[in-house]
């Protein structure tokens, strides 16, 4: 394996609401090579979304980022920001840790080298303003960013209180240029939109669920990002259209090479798509590795869980097990110092009343599962009673 | 729908509403116990002067013939005379000046108002939890909740008096006088119109700019709460642009309907900071004839004040299409 | 019809809002007031006090300084008779506060405090009732019309709407013009503790300080023609909202699957639709009151509701006091009024935030 692209150590979001202190995301580490799909999978709840925003800082009240360092790979910003300050704990070499930047530094990431795609094409756009503008505006940023880039980094981002009134004002002067426009309708060209001209002066309740997440995908090609997060990108379609959507996402990468980081609960998908994946549950990771190393020797029984509860259609006969009980709490007051699979796994040993780390599991090399089965095998005379977490 | 289909149906719409509108002042006036020849005519009169009356005012004629050249009438905007002051046309009466005065009030409220508020609900909600958030919220509660004569009155207490400059008794000239006046050299006159402008503006504007406020402030956080601010977020735009260009703008599209709708209550309230103030528009004078029982004037102010307020919400349902067409297709 | 989920929800929004608290504080102290009225007004609040001597005239007294070390004066205006020339002066007399007139008089001795506590009855009765009366006419017009839509969705909406080309005050001016001269313009509301403080049946024992309540009132007026008024102006309003529900509540499954089962219109309209459609009819309720104690105040300060017990009526009076010195008198009423909507859009906040913070409200999305 090479150097990864995008490296996240030890990550912790917490939400802190009138209810309690919520742990959405605890700890979670992981890395990224570059060109890869990788993806996070895990039921709702287990924080794959939450961790997805927090690599792009789009963590919103009452949500913050915690702890831990989101390395991202980028020479020229680390040589820079190296230069202004030699001592910084920013730059390591030439990664840079995103969580460190300047708020404006960390913005301006957001329109060049980092896109991301959301569930439901329908509510990430603006309903009252034309498609074809919202994804020039992403042309613009980009287009702005690489021509003057020190005044993208300010306070205003080039664009202060000032300017917005005199834009307002004088109808002529608009954010969005003439070549943006030209450029977001090739875009709708390239994501497979027919007759992208025309397409473009529509409104997105004009357009269908599967065209709208095309355009959302060209509104993420317009920032012709390094880094590609999909949150769930198929969940809200057709199954038909489902298929159509990855095919395009597949060759796009092909094509550009995007890394992409892809989050979805669904194991076809992850099964099409990924090279690498990571299991969610309860904000942590419970197993990463490798394609073939999840579904061919999983060793954590959440992962295997989640394999025996999906059909598949090769093995038709075969019952679907699902797996006992309910997601746990993310309250912070109600998260026992365990194993947090321990109540539902079939699999439970007294040692997991301890919270075990990640250890080394068989298969490729950064396979990890946080279990100790991948340590030691299953001794069912050490198992905990039936019961045994019924209050 | 195309947007002209949508316009020409939406003007039908409002037509229709003026009849019904002028049939329902027709038949307030018939609704009145009492015959107002015995209100209107000398109190010893006997019964041919009576009778003279009722002939000179077409009280005599059958209803339904009362009503069909009324509304004749109306189509060619003839508002009858007045009954108390007979052969002077209620359109002459109103006409102009009161009119304008009126008209003048009105927007220069509004204006006061869109100009503080706006940027204030803004700052609200922007700023939420912090000193600004609070005290606007508190502004806007205490503006809504105060009877304007009441505010009209503490305002007259509180600058007027001791300023030494009461704007009631004689009327202050009109803007076109004042205007003209300033390019003929004379700023004095736009002085004047500003002081005499100013407490009946702020006492007009205060329901308003607290409304506007408190809808800026909740609408923005609504509208911030909404996905399609994550999504424009991500991808790099300022957040200024964010918040302006499509928050604010999402959050203005249906306060501009409730604007409309509010618009009565702010003609409502103009009536009564004239009679404050002594303003000498258009409310003052209704008042005035309601006390005289001068049907034909009162009529013809309603209907005067009816037709521009369906105008006037018809202007801002066609306004409101065209900034957010999915209304169209509704 | 208010479900468990919606009771926790009230009581959680309630206890963490100060502002829910203190409308509902209001609220209730106000109409408390207004209920219990003869026994908590030091005064009867339409005796007054006005003579050529000094030991009866109480009137134009200033209200009692809250602030210590500063009285406020009020100056009036008395005609003498000089003994020894026989002649009539007019004298400018400062007169400082009374203890037991503590918000003061108006210019006829009238004391304000308890002309403000018997005000609190008719803003209050022709809020309710007012508010009330409009949804009475307005919701059931609307659910109709919505529920059955079409043809006569069309007429009946058309109907309202011609209702709404005239501004609110405007209409409601015009309609008190019409009704103004008729017999039922007021009636004179019976005050039953009087009564019962009065009579012998009634020990005095159970009624609080029944000697002096006995001194106040017997009746109330209370202007029925500004009650019909404001809620003429007002139904459209909830047919409006009301129509929106059952529009949308219309074309949910749970009322297609009742329809299948042989449910009649009524009883869905009953049964499915209203118990759903209300949340926003209650939202709208409380803008409603508020907006009517307004508009009440308003119309009794232009002098169209036939009583001048009442608070925009007492605003009206002391309007030739601002300029000599005698701001008390219209300033009270009008605090009161403040704070009498201040509470009722408190108390409407709190109703919104909990029943449905996707209505527009203060709370926007986490």
């Amino acid at each position: 394996m090479g150097e990864p692209i995008l490296r996240v150590e030890d990550l912790t979001t917490r939400f802190f609401t009138g209810e309690g202190q919520i742990n959405a995301v605890e700890g979670v580490s992981f890395d990224v090579q570059p060109g890869e799909v990788f993806g996070i999978v895990g039921e709702s709840g287990s924080g794959k979304s939450v961790t997805a925003l927090s690599l792009v800082d789009l963590v919103e009240s009452p949500g913050r980022i915690t702890n831990g360092s989101v390395w991202f790979r980028a020479p020229d910003l680390a040589a820079r920001i190296g230069k202004e300050d030699p001592d910084t704990a920013a730059v390591d070499g030439e990664m840079v840790d995103l969580r460190r930047l300047d708020d404006n530094e960390r913005r301006a990431l957001r329109g060049t080298e980092f896109a991301m795609i959301f569930q439901d094409p329908m509510s990430s756009f603006n309903p009252s303003i034309t498609v074809g503008t919202q994804i020039a505006e992403a042309v613009e940023v980009q287009q702005r960013a690489t021509a003057n880039p020190r005044a993208v980094r300010s306070r205003t981002q080039g664009f202060g209180l000032l300017k917005f009134l005199t834009t307002s004002m004088v109808p002529t002067v608009d954010y969005v240029s003439e070549e943006s426009r030209d450029r977001a309708v090739e875009l709708l060209d390239t994501v497979g939109i027919p007759d992208p001209a025309s397409r473009a002066t529509e409104y997105p309740h004009q357009f269908s669920g599967g065209m709208l997440q095309r355009a959302m995908i060209a509104q993420a090609l317009a920032s012709e990002p390094s880094v590609l997060v999909a949150d769930e990108p198929t969940t809200a379609l057709d199954v038909t259209i489902q298929a159509q959507i990855l095919n395009t996402l597949s060759e796009l990468r092909a094509e550009y090479g995007m890394t992409t980081v892809l989050i979805t609960h669904n194991l076809g998908v992850i099964a099409r798509m990924c090279d690498r994946v990571g299991v969610m549950y309860a904000g942590e990771f419970v197993e990463r590795g490798s394609l073939e190393d999840l579904f061919e020797r999983p060793s954590h029984p959440y992962t295997e869980g989640l394999l025996g509860s999906s059909p598949a259609l090769d093995n038709g006969a075969r019952r679907l097990q699902p797996i006992e009980g309910n997601v746990p709490s993310l309250l912070d007051e109600e998260m026992a110092d365990r194993c947090y699979f321990a109540d539902r796994c079939p699999k439970a040993m007294s040692e997991c009343l301890d919270k075990p780390p990640e250890f080394d599991a068989d298969g490729s090399e950064g396979h990890r599962a946080r279990c100790y089965l991948a340590r030691d095998a299953y001794d069912p005379g050490d198992a905990l009673p039936e019961g045994y977490f019924d209050e | 729908m195309q947007y002209g289909r949508f316009l020409l149906r939406r003007v039908v719409h409002s037509l229709f509403v003026i009849w019904g509108a002028a049939t329902v002042v027709f038949l307030l006036r018939f609704l009145t116990p009492g015959d107002p020849v015995t209100v209107l005519a000398p109190p010893d009169a006997g019964d041919e002067v009576r009778d003279a009356l009722r002939q000179r005012l077409g009280l005599d004629e059958p209803v339904h013939v009362q009503y069909f050249e009324y509304i004749t009438d109306l189509m060619v905007a003839d508002f009858g005379k007045s009954m108390e002051v007979l052969d002077r046309s209620v359109l002459d009466w109103i006409f102009w000046t009161r009119f304008l005065r009126s008209v003048e009030l009105a927007v220069s409220a509004t204006l006061i108002a869109i100009a503080i508020a706006i940027p204030l609900g803004v700052i609200s909600a922007r700023r939420r939890h912090t000193v600004s958030d609070y005290g606007a919220t508190l502004f806007s509660l205490g503006g809504i909740s105060t009877p304007n004569f009441w505010l009209g009155l503490m305002l007259i207490l509180l600058i007027a008096v001791p300023v030494g400059f009461i704007p009631t008794g004689t009327p202050g000239p009109l803007l076109h006088e004042a205007v003209g006046d300033l390019f003929a050299g004379d700023p004095g006159t736009l002085g004047d119109w500003l002081r005499f402008m100013f407490l009946p503006a702020l006492t007009l504007g205060t329901y308003f700019t607290a409304l506007i406020t408190r809808l800026t402030r909740s609408g923005m956080l609504e509208e911030i709460g909404k996905a399609y601010v994550k999504a424009s977020r991500a991808k790099g735009l300022p957040e200024t642009l964010t918040m302006y260009r499509h928050v604010l703008r999402n959050t203005l599209i249906p306060i501009v309907t409730i604007l409309g709708l509010q618009l009565g209550t702010l003609i409502g309230g103009a009536i009564i900071t004239e009679t404050v103030f002594e303003w000498n528009g258009l409310g003052q004078l209704l008042i005035e004839r309601i006390n005289a029982r001068d049907w034909t004037m009162i009529q013809g102010i309603v209907i005067i004040i009816a037709i521009g307020f369906v105008s006037i919400n018809t202007v801002v349902d066609l306004l409101y299409a065209y900034l957010d067409p999915r209304v169209i297709d509704e | 019809m208010i479900s468990d989920r919606v009771k926790a929800s009230l009581k959680r929004e309630f206890y963490q809002s100060r502002a829910a608290q203190v409308g509902l504080a209001l609220v209730v102290v106000i109409i408390l007031t207004a209920v219990f009225a003869p026994m908590v007004a030091p005064h009867d609040p339409n005796t007054q006090r006005v003579g050529t001597g000094d030991a009866e005239d109480r009137s134009d007294l200033p209200p009692l300084s809250p602030i210590p070390g500063y009285e406020f004066t009020g100056v009036s205006e008395q005609t003498e008779v000089d003994p020894e020339t026989g002649e009539f002066e007019t004298v400018t007399v400062e007169r400082p506060a009374d203890r037991s007139y503590p918000l003061g008089t108006n210019g006829r001795g009238q004391d304000i405090l308890s002309r403000l506590i018997y005000g609190a009855r008719v803003s209050m009765l022709v809020g309710l009732l007012g508010a009330g009366l409009a949804a009475l006419v307005g919701v059931p017009y609307g659910l109709v019309a919505g529920y059955i839509g079409g043809r006569l969705d069309d007429g009946l909406m058309r109907a309202a709407d011609v209702m709404l080309a005239f501004p609110s005050l405007v209409l409601a001016i015009a309609l008190i013009g019409v009704f103004q001269d008729t017999g039922f313009h007021t009636t004179e509301l019976p005050d039953p503790f009087v009564a019962a403080a009065q009579s012998d049946t009634v020990p005095n024992i159970l009624i609080p300080r029944a000697d002096h309540v006995a001194t106040m009132p017997e009746a109330t007026t209370f202007p029925v023609t500004v009650t019909m008024v404001v809620a003429l102006v007002n139904w459209v309003w909830f047919a409006r909202i009301a129509r929106g529900e059952a529009l949308s509540i219309r074309a949910e499954e749970y009322v297609t699957a009742a329809r299948s089962l042989g449910a009649s219109n009524l009883t869905i309209l009953r049964k499915h639709v209203l118990p759903n459609a209300i949340t926003p009819i209650i939202v709208l309720a409380t803008i409603q009151v508020a907006f009517i104690i307004l508009l009440e105040a308003s119309l009794s300060f232009l002098g169209f509701s036939g009583t001048d017990l009442t608070w925009g009526a007492d605003i009206q009076q002391g309007r030739n006091g601002l300029s000599s010195g005698r701001w008390w008198i219209s300033t009270m009423p009008g605090l009161a009024i403040i704070a009498a909507v201040v509470g009722v859009n408190l108390l409407g906040d709190w109703l919104r935030d909990a029943l449905d913070p996707g209505i527009q409200g203060e709370s926007g999305g986490v």
